[in-house]
């Protein structure tokens, strides 16, 4: 028996395979102790008998709200003397252009706690001061005074050479500083990558989560049986044993949109989709990302304005969601979100007290909320204050109720529409040629509007979009990633003089995917080069071959519209990317029937239209509709606006295309 | 399709999205750490009679001045052809200073000129007395290679003559070729986005919409002032030498409010200078509209529509409108940053309960130059300091102010690179003004040089400090300084040394004002 089991904000949802079939489970969250709903979960799924699980894939946002809620570590960071600030500094800059009074992100150590030590390296590594001990002693004790549990350690060029950072470490070890030497977070170790300050934000990161991360691991470790293996989902889409969380806690940050992001193309491809947009929507932001073939990565990223770098998924999030709050501006246009209503009060339609009116009243006042069957009639909905809450922003607005619902959820379809553009035009991909994978909560009821700004030609619904990312926990690879500096003139035979490197760097990945318990036949193994221009500081990654260059000419020619074929190129990183190949769960396919469904119901739409109704439950493999229509199910609603057809494969997925 | 609330929105993001594609563009091909690091530089859209349609927020002092360097393209060209890109540098038509080169697209569709795709990035050298391009200058001829409107690509074919005219007055030709590809291709890239928006949703669509969303943030900008009590507020500040003397220049200025509009009035102000000081007028609007800007709540679109209620007059002859050939390479970076204290300090008259005291008022620029075993190399730089503080809060420390936001080129990325060593860069300690609401702290930067090398340092608030409002104290001082063997000295706000392998620099950037008296503080109002 394996399980996927998803912490998010409200609920935390499972996925079960037992025997090759899928359960689905969804219980109340215990933001207090995550592993509380879990464990609930989890016992009421295998009939209180835990040691049936073998296996349990992972994802919490444990991580992430420990840095919004400023809960994390009591962390300290040690600098090379003369640059204590550098949290403090930043990169200069304010976060917003115009700003009369400006704040910025405070870091997440305080400046009382950043101690500086004597030492230096150059930028080739060589040590232009030695590590001074006696002013790292004094650090230490001024630490041991302040009561610390992580610290990190970011000094200059250490990503060229880390021995000064290493010696801290022992040092602080000698001293009975701390513990554990993972709580020790090496700069060099955790991004061996310049640029001094992203290099130091990231480090710190992981320093004031390690110790929350490693404390909850150990209580799951502790409630599950020995022989259960416990995976943790990383925001690069893999998954890790979860003992590693205590080399790569902030690996899991963003690992609530990867997860997804992994289900909704697993459940394309297996239904011959390779070319997807995945639009997952919930109650404040909505997260999308491209799939041609693979997940595409990105190297960094900001947590509540804090800067982050690694490998990770490039998901593009924007904060309009369910919950996102309309407005009218003082210039006259309308406006949604990124403020949002909240989980309190929350939309006027919850009747919690919100008045001001917020994406989900405006699908209200539309009609597309069914306000018995919200989440399974377990929430009855007040359409009568969202009616309110819209006539409140239709005066200003000079609109009518119906065209300002419509022109809200118009608006959060410009806000979808761009963020698709930036994964998909702006990255050079046709949107129409996509499929756009629709799951969360609000997903689908806006779905095939964002799809029609686009002309993109089709959507698929899966059979439970609110459990999505609990499936992608279970369907996850497990994911390693090595990586060198090069730091070098690419040539023949420099590339030639890599292949022992890229030779090492496989024989350690193989060895971690052994250690995580996958056999060499279901190992894969990429090599890659981060290549550029010399001058350049940004890379591309180029697969690695013995015709790497020519391959970088062409992709800086796609990726820019221009190559440069007599400037020097230089090779940056040599990465190595192993992925394990884990256990699927078949997925069912039925014979596809092909028939026309009948609604239960119909009901008049706000401009007159009359809406068809379905029950998600009851369409069977093969049935067929035209919009406009509305589909319900426990977790999400589906919309088919007029002129769209709908259709439901032998997987169960809701296929809805443009007529 | 006509326009509503809905459509407008849907076009802003439209518009701005281009703008935005283009910067990414330029960032990620560009080869200077100037661009690629420090992202100084700004995109934009145009309509067809070269009014701004909508900015990539990057650097406030580019929002009001690429205007200039459209409408300079306008008029010197009596037509447009598709694939044509024009370029220009020069001040006095359409530039602000020589290194910030501006680039111009027009784009059409079914045979018409409908917009203009514009980009501008600072160079880090484009020739002059000095590497870097930021000397102390008296006229313009010495600030490097002055580029009058040309087609630096004429219906798609590269002109490389042109070019190759301008690598080749550079300090780091192979550098320059790289930044000016790399803007080309943000140019192409902003056409065909152009061209591709106006394929998807009309071309009239596109154009009404252009057009509502200058008059949408018209009237966002008319409420802003609105807002304001009508009046007469003056104020006064000023620069601190011209980097051939040290003398007070005044920068004065009137702000009248009425109703919905706004003047500011710079008369009063000093003649023009012999130095470097000067500012051109595309400046002086740019930095007005950006303190209307700073008062509006309102997420404005930045575009035309911001500019059209506020009017500027600075009087020909003037620092604010000097005549050709004055030299002008720190208009753009200090004395817009004095109009900003200027007119701030006149509107915190209007408004006392929300205008924040004197933020740090300069970039403090530095440019390092000179050869490394051979190949040219030259490093510009500026660095951030104290904001002001404000009624509910304390200044921010450490970061850019006001008409720049350009970030810092990392130690490592700069020591990888040239032949240079940072031995310090933190905060000042204490350096924020006093102040129920403290100023927020400058910075400390020391470095190295590993080979003979010129620097150029220009610099402000050395010796009159960001002053404090409502009884808080004014932050501290900048200071400059140089290490020789021999020992160590002070110098002037505006500087150059020829310094020796080993000798270092010790910049310390001032602190901001504070705001609201506290025990111990000592008063000073600008």
């Amino acid at each position: 028996m394996r399980a996927g089991v998803d912490i998010g904000g409200t609920f935390t949802d499972f996925v079960l395979i037992d025997e090759g079939k899928l359960r689905i489970h969804k219980v109340p969250s215990s933001p207090q102790q995550p592993e509380r709903a879990m464990l609930a979960g989890l016992s009421a799924l295998s009939g209180g008998d835990l040691t049936a699980l073998e296996q349990v894939a992972h994802g919490s946002t444990v991580a992430t709200n420990a840095i919004l809620e400023r809960k994390g570590a009591r962390a300290a960071l040690l600098t090379t003397a003369g640059f204590r600030d550098l949290l403090y500094i930043g990169r200069q800059d304010r976060p917003e252009l115009y700003a009369l009074q400006p704040r910025i992100a405070p870091p997440l150590i305080p400046r009382e706690r950043c101690y500086e030590v004597r030492e230096r390296l150059d930028a080739r590594g060589q040590a232009l001061l030695p590590l001074d001990m006696a002013d790292l002693d004094r650090a230490i004790d001024q630490m041991q005074a302040d009561g610390i549990d992580a610290i990190a350690v970011c000094f200059l060029f250490s990503y060229v050479n880390a021995a000064h950072e290493r010696q801290v470490q022992k040092r602080i070890m000698q001293r009975g500083l701390l513990a554990e030497a993972w709580q020790v977070v090496l700069s060099s170790a955790v991004l061996p990558e310049f640029r001094e300050y992203e290099r130091a934000s990231t480090a710190s990161l992981e320093a004031y989560v390690r110790p929350v991360m490693s404390r909850y691991i150990s209580r799951l470790e502790r409630a599950l049986p020995a022989a259960t293996s416990l995976r943790i989902m990383k925001s690069d889409g893999g998954v890790m044993r979860a003992r590693r969380v205590r080399q790569a806690a902030i690996n899991t940050a963003l690992s609530g949109p990867a997860a997804g992001l992994i289900g909704a193309a697993q459940l394309a491809a297996a239904a011959g989709l390779h070319k997807i947009i995945t639009l997952d929507m919930g109650g404040t932001s909505t997260d999308v990302a491209l799939v041609a073939g693979a997940p595409v990565p990105r190297p960094e990223a900001a947590i509540d304005g804090l800067p982050l770098r690694g490998r990770m998924l490039d998901i593009e999030t924007v904060g309009a969601g369910g919950g996102s709050l309309a407005r009218v501006d003082a210039g006259g246009a309308l406006r949604v979100g990124p403020e949002s209503a909240g989980a309190k009060p929350g939309p006027a339609i919850y009747g919690l007290g919100g008045e001001q009116a917020t994406l989900s009243d405006a699908n209200a006042v539309l009609g597309r909320l069914d306000a018995a069957r919200f989440l399974g009639g377990a929430m009855p909905l007040d359409l009568a204050a969202g009616q309110r809450a819209l006539q409140k922003l239709s005066r200003p607005a000079g609109l009518s109720v119906a065209e300002t619902a419509q022109g809200v959820v118009d608006i959060a379809s410009v806000h979808i529409e761009r963020a698709i553009r930036r994964v998909s035009i702006a990255r050079g991909h046709d949107p129409r040629a996509f499929t756009l994978v629709a799951f969360g909560g609000a997903g689908p009821l806006h779905a095939c509007e964002a799809a029609a700004r686009l002309e993109i030609p089709r959507v698929l619904v899966p059979p439970a979009p609110g459990v999505l990312c609990a499936l992608g926990l279970l369907l996850a690879d497990v994911a390693v990633e090595f990586s060198e500096s090069v730091m070098s003139a690419a040539s023949a035979s420099r590339l030639a003089a890599l292949v022992a490197d890229e030779a090492r760097l496989r024989a350690r990945a193989q060895a971690e995917l052994a250690r995580e318990g996958i056999a060499a036949a279901d190992s894969i193994c990429a090599a890659s080069l981060d290549m550029r221009y010399a001058g350049q500081a940004y890379e591309l990654n180029i697969p690695f071959s013995a015709e790497a260059i020519a391959a970088f000419h062409r992709a800086h020619e796609r990726s820019y519209g221009h190559a440069l074929p007599e400037r020097q190129v230089e090779i940056v990183n040599l990465r190595l990317h192993g992925s394990g190949i884990t256990e699927k769960p078949s997925i069912r396919r039925v014979q596809e029937q092909r028939h026309a469904a009948a609604p239960f119901g119909e009901k008049a739409g706000p401009n007159g239209s009359a809406l068809k109704l379905f029950e998600r439950e009851a369409l069977q493999a093969g049935a067929e509709f035209s919009g406009e229509a509305l589909v319900f199910q426990l977790d999400s609603t589906t919309y088919l606006p007029p002129g769209w057809r709908a259709r439901v494969d032998g997987m169960l997925n809701l296929l809805l295309e443009r007529q | 399709m006509a326009v509503d609330a809905i459509s407008l929105e849907v076009f802003k993001n439209l518009f701005a999205a281009v703008a935005e594609e283009m910067g990414l563009t330029l960032r990620r091909s560009s080869f200077s750490p100037n661009i690629r690091e420090r992202l100084d530089f700004s995109c934009a859209v145009f309509d067809a009679e070269a009014r701004m349609v909508a900015q990539a927020a990057h650097i406030p002092v580019h929002l009001g001045s690429m205007p200039a360097s459209v409408a300079a393209a306008v008029s010197h060209f009596d037509s447009f052809a598709a694939g044509d890109v024009v370029v220009l540098n020069d001040p006095y038509h359409g530039g602000t200073h020589l290194p910030d080169i501006t680039m111009i697209s027009p784009v059409f569709a079914d045979g018409a000129l409908r917009y203009f795709v514009a980009s501008r990035a600072h160079h880090a050298d484009v020739g002059g007395m000095t590497p870097g391009s930021s000397p102390l200058s008296t006229e313009l001829y010495q600030e490097g290679l002055i580029i009058p409107p040309v087609k630096l690509r004429a219906g798609g074919a590269l002109n490389d003559g042109v070019l190759a005219l301008m690598v080749g007055n550079s300090r780091n030709p192979g550098e320059r070729l790289g930044d000016l590809q790399a803007q080309l291709a943000a140019q192409r890239i902003g056409e065909s986005r152009m061209q591709a928006l106006m394929r998807e949703h009309g071309v009239t669509a596109s154009a009404e919409h252009a057009a509502a969303l200058l008059d949408y943030s018209r009237r966002l900008t008319e409420a802003v002032i609105a807002a304001l009590p009508d009046g007469s507020y003056r104020f006064s500040d000023a620069m601190e030498g011209d980097g051939q003397t040290e003398f007070e220049i005044p920068i004065k200025v009137r702000v009248d409010v009425k109703g919905k509009t706004m003047r500011a009035d710079f008369t009063g102000s000093a003649p023009q200078v012999l130095g470097n000081v000067n500012a051109v007028p595309a400046i002086v609007r740019s930095a007005t509209w950006y303190c209307v800007r700073l008062l509006a709540a309102e997420d404005i679109p930045v575009n035309h529509g911001c500019f059209a209620p506020v009017a500027v007059v600075a009087p020909a002859g003037s620092i604010l409108n000097p005549r050709f050939p004055a030299a002008v390479v720190l208009g753009n970076t200090e004395t817009s940053q004095r109009i900003v204290d200027a007119v701030l300090g006149a509107l915190a008259q209007a408004l006392p309960g929300s205008v924040p005291a004197a933020s740090q008022g300069t970039m403090n620029n530095f440019t390092i130059g000179g050869f490394d075993g051979g190949a040219p190399f030259v490093y510009y730089e500026t660095l951030g300091g104290g904001h002001g503080g404000y009624r509910g809060g304390d200044g921010i420390s450490g970061r850019h102010c006001h008409m720049s936001n350009t970030l810092n080129t990392p130690v490592e990325a700069l020591e990888y690179s040239l032949p240079l060593r940072v031995w310090r860069y933190h905060l000042r300690e204490g350096s924020g003004g006093a102040g129920r609401y403290r100023g927020g702290d400058g910075i400390l930067r020391e470095l190295e040089t590993l080979v003979p090398a010129t620097v150029t340092i220009n610099s402000e608030r050395r010796l009159r400090p960001p002053y404090g409002l409502q009884g808080g104290g004014a932050g501290a001082l900048g200071r400059n300084r140089i290490v020789r063997a021999a020992g160590e000295i002070t110098v002037g706000g505006k500087a150059v040394a020829q310094l020796k392998a080993g000798e270092r620099v010790i910049i310390e950037t001032p602190g901001g004002g504070g705001w609201g008296a506290s025990a111990g503080a000592t008063a000073r109002e600008g």
